[in-house]
């Protein structure tokens, strides 16, 4: 008997099925747009320039898709987590400013990092869980208090690092594979496994589900709630030392990009599963579709200013084919 | 001398108060061991808070309670689940986008060498739910591809499989299922009858009381008013003299005398989906009633005639004048109303209060220029609220906080403020306790003599013939008899429903 | 003296009680009473009219963002509408010489436009208002930078100064500013908490279903309400503009979360913790008087950012508190 094979009662093709599938058809459509456009798009070296571009992204979705499985997708009622590229920008800032101004060693460079990157995870733990303040309204309001202190700490100037660990991070590789890429790839592993292939995760994503199912069923959703936000603020100090790399420094509002993306990434990613729900997996291939069509859409000519507009109307398509398919379910 | 009874739960003597309410005084339950035994009682009479002190959200105020014969001081969630004290909310509690199987393990997952055993979880719960729920579904299928039924049995499939449950306590499981669709429930709960398991079963539906349990204990007021142990199916009657403390003979106001000239019509309508060539037919001053189990159209042609969805063909025609529904706002344009089948959520802006919400459909009226005001707002429907009787008398109250039966009668006000001629009313008296439906029924009686059209929609075939001048039955998209009700019986609507013809067929 | 007796005679006035009465009030007052205390000029009465004057725009934004959280939404493009309202003028000004009463029309109209791509997005595509108003802010954001060629202000020195005067003039020794969100905050309050739209509105907000079964036309209400509160940030971004004579290109997103906060903080006031009017304009206040506040302090710019985002946290936090535990 194969269990594996049987597949799940999904309903047949049907118009809404495809109307679901509409995000990935647009993007399939670009992509091959873009390669016959521009070729040199699928030679290593680009391949791996864009893997390389996408990994802060990636990072911070992990982040987020920790939240969002815990929370749900409902962004306004759901789990949201906007404050994960502040935390970004704050650790990138912390660490800078220790590394070249301070003379600090990377290893209490780091630390403090982290230690500032669970400040903010508790800030935001406490808000929603303690407080009840909707998560939306929380992060957006600890990330604007984030984006303060790093002003305070950088005194809003760029500050360059030539830190060998950032060097290498930037420019280092292990058999030709960036070792960034590399290590991304070990957080995502991680988070990937704790979040669908444990018992916590099978929790968490309960909570994200049903609240109150899963607190029928004996599950502590606050504390995982809680726990949610502090992965999705470590995230977001691990994120750091990629925008460190990929900018050779700390630059001041480097967060409102990755906020975007990070958003249009892990909700895009929803249109990649099965279920139609928000996956790690999901949101990571989603930053890497994204990274594609910025580097893409960059070696065409595509005057940079167009990005957010592209960005923005994706999101807009992804969100809106997802809402028509709810309705059409219902 | 009798023979010392085995009982599985003893409670005898809890009392409980709540600031200005004694909701229970000095009540007994005693459930004996292997038995189902039924908690009846109406709205307020006591059932949930008894529940909730055996489930430990409330702590009793006097009182012994004792499991499996052991005596347990400090109630507490974790020791009446370790006691073997399982519950079966009326809510599903269930994740959509979840498979059965995680569904089942939800809180209690499997884990193996690395990280989740899945196999093993699929494997227990097809077996758990094929063996002891009499059940066939796939571990890995999706929540949301279950019916309603199926639902419900992975509901209790959670609660018991971890094989230690001893009593299990079911609180109105076939509320959100239709008549033929219980039976794969009540197969479900024998099974477990077999396997030795007891069970107290809470329900407003008599008719399933008295099919399934072995005893019956009758709260009223905060009281044990009777413990009953003859249980047939004649035991309804005696069940609700209990519950009421009165007979009710006339349940069912007089109907009355002749319906006058049609109003609203529906001429071949169809979705293609749901529901086909529905020619419907409602008079002036006539209860027309809709029948039909869940899946049978019925709910999506209500949907259609209220301009909440939009049929493919045919068309709707109100006093002979074809009309276009778009939205519910087209419809109350044109004088049809609609109490619908989900109070809560799509019958009453909850948190305002009770005058907002019956001016909310004719604010015009108690406005000049456009702006409120509010002292005739108040008052307009304070006369409303007291001409049917709403409690409390204060239409300043929030609507949340009103019983069932006052809140369905806050949607009634809202219609009746209006001037309005056809009156959809949606399984209108679910989760209404007795009194409340009597009221109800009267005034759906009084719009009808008042020459309104009226036309219910009812998974209650009682309901149907006492209250109705004449009954549509849909069955599987389609109208299999339209009948006078003084034409039809009990039998022959539920025929009808269940099986699309006037006798029931036998195999 | 007996101890005890003062605590079980005045158990409604315990700290608790006081707190869910009067918290946010008396938050307001403190900061109110440390700020005139520790700066010399915070209390003097021209310094107390700049706090007003500084908090027109802020509230006549937080109004708009009012009606749309009001009807169940939020709108995090206000700030664009802002910026458009200020760019279409000043460019039909300084391109087109258009007359500036004509153009104030033509301001309120571009703003009014990103509304409409919202209750586009809202009501006819179902999309989550508040994915949909992120992505406007993000395409109205890049179209700002592409059509300013990468966000570079559009100066127009010589504007008329009828236009001038809506940011710098006065009526009757009131600056127009200042009138102008008076006009707008009670327009907002009959409509939103006096006239039987606002009630409708309110029912959508609380549960649409429910409102729509009762016969509201849920649709329509939220095109209106989005279009509306579109075209009342546009206001706000005429008197930006009329101030500095430019239309600064993303001038907007600063105002997104003060007028996000203020609402909260008006809700919180709420008996009901519903968004309101009243609500909304006390929340501004408190705002402009920790800015004010924190600016004469003599603060530098990052410390003065930081802490204010601080407060803002505290705040809200406070405020959402004293909604719960009512």
């Amino acid at each position: 008997m194969n269990v594996a094979s049987e597949l799940t009662k999904e309903p047949a093709l049907s118009f809404a099925r495809v109307m679901s599938s509409a995000p990935l058809i647009i993007f399939v459509v670009l992509l091959i747009y873009l390669a016959i456009a521009a070729p040199n798009l699928l030679e290593p070296s680009t391949i791996s320039l864009i893997l390389k571009q996408s990994v802060p992204t990636v990072i911070v979705c992990l982040g987020l898709a920790t939240v969002v499985v815990a929370g749900g997708d409902d962004v306004v009622s759901g789990g949201i987590d906007l404050s994960i590229p502040a935390t970004a920008v704050l650790c990138a800032g912390v660490i800078a400013d220790q590394l070249t101004n301070h003379g600090s060693s990377l290893f209490f460079a780091l630390a403090l990092a982290i230690a500032a990157a669970l400040a903010m995870g508790i800030v935001n733990a406490l808000l929603v869980v303690f407080i009840g303040m909707t998560p939306l309204l929380a992060t957006l309001a600890s990330s604007v208090a984030a984006v303060g202190i790093t002003k305070v700490i950088t005194s809003s100037r760029r500050i360059n690092i030539d830190h060998p660990f950032i060097i290498y991070i930037r420019d280092g590789d292990i058999g030709g594979v960036p070792s960034a890429v590399l290590v991304a790839a070990v957080f995502v592993l991680i988070f990937c496994i704790a979040v669908h292939r444990t018992r916590w995760g099978m929790q968490l994503q309960a909570v994200g589900g049903s609240r109150e199912a899963a607190e029928v069923s004996g599950i502590k959703a606050s504390r995982l709630v809680a726990q949610s936000f502090m992965l999705a603020a470590i995230a977001g100090a691990l994120a750091s030392v990629f925008v460190l790399a990929r900018g050779s420094g700390s630059t001041p509002g480097s967060e409102e990009n990755l906020l975007l993306e990070m958003v249009l990434a892990t909700f895009l990613g929803a249109a990649f599963s099965p279920r139609r729900i928000v996956t790690v997996w999901g949101a990571v291939l989603g930053a890497v579709l994204v990274s594609v069509l910025s580097v893409g859409f960059k070696s065409i000519g595509v005057d940079v200013f167009w990005t957010g507009c592209i960005k923005g109307s994706l999101i807009l398509i992804v969100v809106a084919s997802a809402a028509y398919t709810g309705k059409a379910q219902s | 001398m009798t023979l010392p009874v085995d009982y599985i739960l003893e409670m005898q003597n809890i009392s409980k108060a709540f600031p200005g309410v004694q909701a229970l005084d000095k009540t007994d339950l005693r459930v004996r061991r292997g038995s189902i035994h039924g908690l009846v009682g109406e709205n307020g009479a006591g059932k949930s808070t008894i529940i909730k002190v055996l489930a430990g959200v409330y702590t009793r105020d006097e009182g012994s309670v004792s499991i499996d014969g052991q005596a347990i001081d400090t109630i507490t969630p974790i020791a009446v689940h370790d006691a073997g004290v399982r519950f079966i909310h009326q809510e599903l509690h269930l994740v959509p986008h979840f498979t059965v199987a995680e569904s089942v393990f939800m809180g209690q997952e499997l884990q193996g060498m690395l990280g989740l055993a899945s196999r093993r979880m699929q494997q227990r719960a097809e077996t758990f739910l094929r063996e002891s729920l009499n059940c066939d579904i796939k571990g890995k299928t999706l929540i949301r591809t279950l019916s309603p039924a199926e639902k419900k049995l992975v509901q209790i499939a959670r609660a018991l499989i971890d094989d230690q449950a001893k009593l299990v306590i079911f609180d109105e499981p076939t509320a959100p299922l239709a008549s033929g669709e219980t039976e794969q429930v009540f197969k479900a709960i024998r099974r477990l009858k077999e396997r030795g398991i007891s069970m107290i079963y809470v329900s407003h539906y008599l008719g399933e009381i008295t099919e399934l349990c072995d005893e019956v204990t009758v709260f009223r007021n905060g009281s044990t008013v009777a413990v009953m142990t003859d249980i047939d199916e004649h035991a309804t009657d005696r069940i609700i003299h209990n519950m009421v403390g009165r007979d009710i003979d006339a349940l069912y106001p007089a109907k009355t005398v002749s319906p006058g000239q049609p109003l609203f019509i529906s001429s071949s309508l169809s979705d293609n989906k749901r529901f086909f060539d529905i020619n419907l037919q409602a008079n002036r001053g006539e209860v027309l009633g809709i029948a039909g189990l869940i899946g049978s159209g019925r709910e999506e042609l209500i949907d259609t005639l209220y301009g909440l969805s939009v049929p493919t063909q045919g068309s709707i025609a109100l006093e002979g004048k074809t009309l276009r529904l778009n939205t519910p706002a087209d419809a109350v344009a044109n004088g049809i109303v609609l109490v619908p089948r989900d109070r809560r959520n799509d019958g009453l802006v909850l948190d305002m209060s009770v005058a907002d919400n019956i001016n909310l459909a004719s604010l015009d009226e108690v406005a000049i220029a456009r702006m409120e005001k509010r002292g005739a707002a108040q008052k307009r429907a304070t006369r409303l609220s007291d001409q049917i009787d709403i409690r409390p008398r204060n239409a300043k109250a929030i609507t949340r906080f009103l019983s069932g039966g006052n809140q369905q009668k806050v949607v009634l006000a809202r219609w009746l403020a209006t001037q309005s001629s056809v009156f959809i009313l949606d399984e209108p008296t679910v989760g209404v306790d007795i009194g409340a439906k009597v009221e109800i029924y009267q005034l759906i009686q009084n719009l009808a003599a008042n020459g309104a059209a009226v036309i219910v929609s009812s998974s209650d075939p009682q309901e149907l013939l006492g209250l109705c001048h004449r009954v549509m039955v849909m069955y599987r998209g389609q109208v299999v008899a339209d009948e006078q009700a003084l034409n039809l019986n009990f039998d022959a609507l539920l025929a009808l429903s269940t099986a699309g013809v006037a006798t029931a067929v036998t195999s | 003296m007996s101890e005890s007796a003062p605590s079980t005679t005045f158990s409604g006035f315990g700290p608790k009680a006081i707190f869910v009465r009067y918290g946010f009030l008396i938050i307001i007052a403190a900061f109110f009473v440390f700020f005139s205390l520790y700066t010399d000029s915070f209390l003097n009465a021209n310094n107390l009219l700049n706090i007003v004057e500084g908090s027109a725009i802020l509230l006549i934004l937080a109004l708009g963002m009012t009606l749309i959280v009001a009807m169940g939404g939020i709108d995090l493009s206000i700030g664009i509408a802002m910026d458009f309202g200020a760019a279409f003028a000043i460019v039909a000004m300084k391109e087109y010489q258009i007359a500036w009463y004509v153009a104030v029309f033509i301001g309120i109209a571009g703003g009014s436009i990103v509304g409409l791509l919202n209750a586009f997005l809202v009501v006819k595509l179902k999309v989550s208002p508040f994915m949909a108003t992120l992505g406007t802010f993000f395409i109205g954001s890049s179209v700002q930078r592409i059509f300013t060629n990468g966000g570079g202000p559009i100066s127009y020195r010589r504007v008329a100064q009828e236009y001038r005067d809506l940011a710098v003039g006065d009526i009757a020794g009131i600056p127009t500013e200042v009138v102008i969100a008076f006009v707008v905050l009670v327009i907002y309050f009959l409509l939103l908490e006096r006239s039987i739209f606002g009630k409708r509105m309110h029912a959508i907000g609380m549960q649409q279903s429910a409102a729509s079964i009762a016969g509201i036309k849920v649709r329509n209400y939220l095109f209106f309400g989005f279009v509306f509160a579109s075209a009342t940030c546009a206001i706000g971004g005429l008197i930006g503009s009329a101030n500095l004579r430019m239309f600064t290109p993303l001038a907007g997103y600063s105002y997104l979360l003060d007028a996000i906060a203020a609402v909260f903080i008006g809700a919180s006031i709420h008996p009901r913790g519903r968004p309101n009017v009243p609500g909304t304009l006390i929340g501004v206040l408190f705002l402009g008087i920790v800015a004010n506040g924190l600016n004469l302090m003599g603060l530098n710019f990052n410390t003065k950012d930081a802490l204010s985002g601080i407060i803002l946290v505290g705040a809200l936090a406070l405020a959402v508190m004293q909604k719960r535990l009512r």
